[in-house]
């Protein structure tokens, strides 16, 4: 908000603009960004009418997913079935309904479990630093090795095709991305702890420490969720699409997709239901983190680019 | 000693401990499944005396330790074993899968510098018009799409639709140079795309942003004043520049994608390292998944060093 | 001393800037003349157009939210304005050229040094690269680069802040060009390496009969260098007058403002610096009366009503002030 200050000189008026920012919470401002930001509103939107539909499934779908009826086998979409039927006449589109939870369900699993994990590695690696830190980044460094993909494909061929070792798997191959993050920020925010813990006496460094690092992380952990909630999406529906993750007769976007490929000359619509859904959920979720991101940083604030002045001068003087 | 030359060296010595920490990690993946390893490749229905035998043969009467140890050194000579299905030696497999995941990968990624060099380029120089905006559109729709579910699209639509391509057929691609250009190349076509797409999206991005910053620099008005064409300033001044980040970007995708062939190479049934890799998973061959692994494991920790190295290459600022 | 041929020519420059904000006028109307082998100096602040003049003459204005209008540029008999982009872009480089403020930033880094100092003679004259590249050493070799033979093939970061402003110079004046532009070029580099840039712009100068444009806001460069001086303030020219008038005889109250608040030499220890209050006005929306009226010392009331026209002072001293300044004349 900007704040003029004129003052009358013999031969004019000689104004000074100052600009002064009202104190709001860094949560309002955020949020208040975000909603400006079109993409990211409509993915917020897009996504939790799919959480909803999915959390919704059991009543609003109209069909048991699960349920077989051979006659029906087959039959593009229709009234009966809005989205046809697949090889033993499930309905496709109560199918992708259920499949969502499973989606869904298992990217936040995967988050939560590398979220879970990998801050406090990374709070350990950083507070305590020294060779804790180095064999901790080591190890996070050996998994990082591993394109994502294939350590999970280990992992689930070795442990067994089911659905919790998927989740696990991609769990585990999240991990070391939030570490990283993590020890970064304690490690920068280590050394202003100490200086407070020495002034302000009494108060346990651990909590200053915590509520620090927190409060610097969050941007960054925010939108490594997003990232890697999108990441786990796609990377379900690949291992169920390879018949390692979700088993038959359990509903699952990739595990549809595969039965898609085999009936793809006959019956193409059962193409576009899976697709296009894993499309929206990912899309949302790219376009919340963005938009996260972009409301977070205090350089893209849109409230604080209204003045003229300085901008332009720099490219004109 | 330069710091280029002692960077290298740090990154290097890095590797013996990334590698331990990996083979270890596959390693006791295998061991600590509940159940005999052996009676899980075999089946259910093998003689107790065939149990026997080949648990001795797989040094599995040996304790752990010993066990990896053995393994360890077995690898360090060229040997990883036989595939318990195909009886064949591990590394002979790998040698015969590896280049035509290679392959695979190198024709995604030149599909994705084919696209995003030009489209990058293009975005960088009208940025925020409706062009710009229409190609970042089409990178967030290849971002977000998973390379099978592309592979299946572009499937439907040309081959079944269309048919331009036929649908599988790269079998025959690893032996034979011959025959006409669109049957040596062809049928790379849909399976490079459908791989390459997400690169594309990242690498345009990334070339867009590169270049951004880098017409903004000082040295290009510099250019400007000197009556350089606009051509040139692009082409010379400016791409010279901003590739740096995108080429050692493309590195570490290269290491990155052949880890992630896996569902390509099954939709279009090519004999590479994935789907091998896959069989192997399905079938619990566990000599295939544990050299399989490793192998790709190490390409992809080599990959990575190589972009470092390119890196320190390719920008003469950071020679000294 | 009195410059016989008109090399450029300048009648009422405007540069302005549409952006969302609304219209900068970067430039609102500058008219001024350079002469063959003329040492011209622009003083001014940052934001008074001093820079955006120049670019403005060179063609460099991007074009979307930038427009320039004249009513001609004329150099060596020529329109610039009419020229298309081809025929501007022999112009750049090639018979006007410029080197720039920031000599870390100025260099494209991945580039060669000779092969960036040829890249203009192949343009321009056409020569062939390994032609060039023997030009360049020479070229290097006259701006006071030791071992120029092993340096053409070096990197800009292996060059000091000095040397690599040397080889901008190197760039500038390879093709001959018959007016340089220095925009702001020593402001970035220590007090000594300024003086060695300024001496061999200097001599360079005289042994190529070349006219040279200084822009700065450095007083002492103006008066150890200049011929002339053009004094601009918010996009307008409020004063141009030979090196002596400004400093003895300056007729606008911003020069006068400038003067007061420099330390100097022949005065009296005691006598205090008098700054200029306040800050440059905002571009967008300026009204038509003399700019510099808010932070005037020596205004009147007529500066509040009459819009401001060039006035001459006396002959080749041309002030666009109201107000009588004789007053205040040294000497």
């Amino acid at each position: 908000m900007v704040d003029s200050k004129s003052r009358m000189t013999s031969f004019g008026k000689l104004t000074t603009e100052t600009i002064k920012f009202r104190e709001r919470s860094t949560l309002v401002i955020a949020g208040r960004e975000f909603t400006r930001n079109r993409a990211a509103t409509a993915g917020l939107v897009a996504m939790t009418i799919l959480v909803v539909l999915s959390l919704l499934a059991p009543v609003i779908s109209p069909y048991v997913p699960i349920t077989i009826n051979l006659r029906e086998k087959l039959k593009p979409p229709s009234w009966e079935h809005y989205l046809g039927t697949d090889y033993f006449g499930r309905d496709v589109f109560s199918r992708l309904l259920y499949g969502g939870r499973i989606s869904l369900t298992v990217g936040l699993l995967v988050v939560t479990f590398a979220v879970l994990i990998g801050v406090p590695i990374g709070l350990t690696a950083g507070f305590f630093g020294g060779r804790v830190d180095n064999i901790l980044m080591r190890l996070m460094d050996a998994f990082l090795s591993f394109p994502p993909l294939l350590l999970a494909v280990a992992i689930v061929g070795i442990l067994g095709p089911d659905i919790q070792n998927v989740m696990l798997a991609l769990g585990i191959v999240r991990v070391p991305v939030f570490a990283r993050i993590v020890r970064g920020s304690t490690l920068s925010v280590r050394e202003e702890v100490y200086i407070k813990a020495a002034k302000s006496i009494g108060v346990h460094p651990l909590r200053i420490a915590i509520s620090h690092i927190l409060r610097n992380i969050v941007s960054s952990i925010v939108v490594q969720i997003t990232v890697n909630f999108a990441a786990a999406i796609i990377a379900e529906a690949s291992l169920s699409f390879l018949g390692l993750g979700s088993q038959p007769p359990d509903p699952s976007w990739g595990r549809d997709l595969n039965e898609a490929r085999r009936y793809i000359q006959d019956a193409p619509w059962l193409l576009f239901g899976p697709v296009v859904t894993i499309m929206i959920a990912v899309l949302s979720v790219n376009y919340i983190g963005d938009g996260l991101r972009d409301a977070l940083d205090p350089r893209s604030w849109r409230t604080w680019q209204n003045k003229k002045s300085t901008g332009l001068q720099e490219q004109i003087s | 000693m330069s710091n280029r030359l002692s960077y290298l060296i740090h990154r290097l010595a890095q590797i013996p401990f990334v590698l331990f920490v990996v083979t270890i990690t596959i390693f006791g993946l295998i061991h600590v499944t509940p159940g005999d390893p052996i009676q899980i490749m075999l089946g259910m229905e093998t003689s107790p005396d065939a149990v026997a035998k080949l648990r001795q043969q797989y040094h599995l009467d040996k304790s752990l330790p010993k066990q990896y140890f053995i393994w360890i050194t077995n690898t360090l000579q060229g040997d990883l074993g036989e595939s318990i299905r195909l009886n064949q030696p591990v590394t002979r497999m790998i040698a015969d899968r590896f280049p035509i995941s290679l392959k695979l990968a190198a024709s995604a990624l030149a599909f994705a510098l084919l696209i995003c060099i030009p489209t990058g380029i293009i975005s960088a120089i009208r940025r925020n018009s409706s062009t710009d905006y229409f190609l970042s559109g089409i990178a967030i729709f290849g971002l977000s799409i998973p390379n099978f579910a592309l592979a299946l699209l572009l499937i439907f639509v040309f081959s079944i639709k269309l048919e331009w391509f036929p649908i599988t057929g790269i079998g025959s691609m690893a032996t034979k140079m011959e025959g006409s250009l669109w049957q040596t190349f062809g049928p790379y076509i849909l399976p490079a795309i459908a791989l390459g797409a997400q690169q594309t999206a990242i690498l345009q991005r990334l070339l867009r942003s590169s270049m951004i910053d880098v017409l903004s620099q000082d040295y290009i008005r510099t250019a400007r004043s000197k009556g350089v064409p606009g051509w040139a300033i692009l082409a010379i001044h400016a791409l010279k520049n901003a590739l740096i980040p995108v080429v050692t970007m493309v590195a570490i995708q290269f290491g990155y994608l052949i880890g992630i062939t896996i569902t390509i190479e099954y939709i279009f049934a090519i004999p590479g390292m994935g789907l091998t890799l896959l069989n192997a998973v399905v079938n619990r061959d566990f000599p295939v998944i544990q050299g399989f692994t490793l192998a790709i494991a190490i390409f992809f920790i080599f990959a990575n060093i190589i972009a470092d190295i390119l890196y320190t290459l390719l920008d003469p600022r950071i020679r000294y | 001393m009195s410059f016989k041929t008109s090399l450029l020519q300048v009648k009422k420059l405007k540069t302005h800037f549409h952006t969302q904000d609304g219209v900068v006028k970067a430039v609102d109307g500058i008219s001024f003349d350079i002469y063959e082998g003329q040492t011209i100096g622009v003083v001014g602040e940052s934001g008074s157009g001093k820079s955006v003049s120049a670019l403005s003459i060179m063609g460099l204005i991007p074009s979307p939210p930038g427009k320039v209008s004249a009513e001609g540029i004329i150099f060596e008999g020529q329109d610039l304005l009419g020229l298309n982009d081809n025929q501007m872009r022999g112009v750049r480089g090639g018979k006007i050229a410029m080197i720039f403020q920031d000599p870390m930033t100025s260099l494209n880094p991945v580039l060669k040094v000779g092969w960036q100092i040829a890249e203009s003679l192949r343009i321009h004259l056409g020569m062939s690269s390994s032609k060039a590249r023997r030009r360049a050493i020479e070229l290097l070799k006259m701006v006071g680069i030791p071992l120029a033979e092993d340096r053409v093939d070096d990197f800009p970061h292996q060059f000091s802040g000095g040397m690599r402003q040397r080889v901008m110079i190197a760039i500038a004046l390879s093709c001959g060009p018959r007016l340089l532009i220095a925009d702001e070029a020593t402001t970035a580099l220590d007090v000594t390496i300024q003086a060695q840039i300024i001496d061999l712009v200097n001599r360079l100068q005289r042994e190529t009969g070349t006219a040279v444009m200084w822009i700065t806001h450095d007083l002492g460069i103006i008066a150890g260098l200049c011929d002339r001086v053009n004094v601009m303030y918010a996009g307008r020219l409020v004063e141009s007058a030979s090196v002596e008038d400004i400093f003895y005889r300056p007729a606008h109250g911003y020069t006068l403002g400038l003067l007061r608040s420099i330390p100097r030499l022949d005065e009296d220890q005691k006598t205090r610096l008098v700054p200029i209050e306040g800050t440059p006005p905002d571009l967008i929306g300026i009204s038509a009366l003399c700019p510099f009226l808010p932070r005037c010392q020596v205004a009147k009331e007529v500066c509040a009503t009459q819009i401001p026209e060039v006035r001459r002072v006396a002959e080749g001293h041309n002030t666009t002030c109201l107000v009588d300044l004789r007053s205040y004349w040294r000497e």
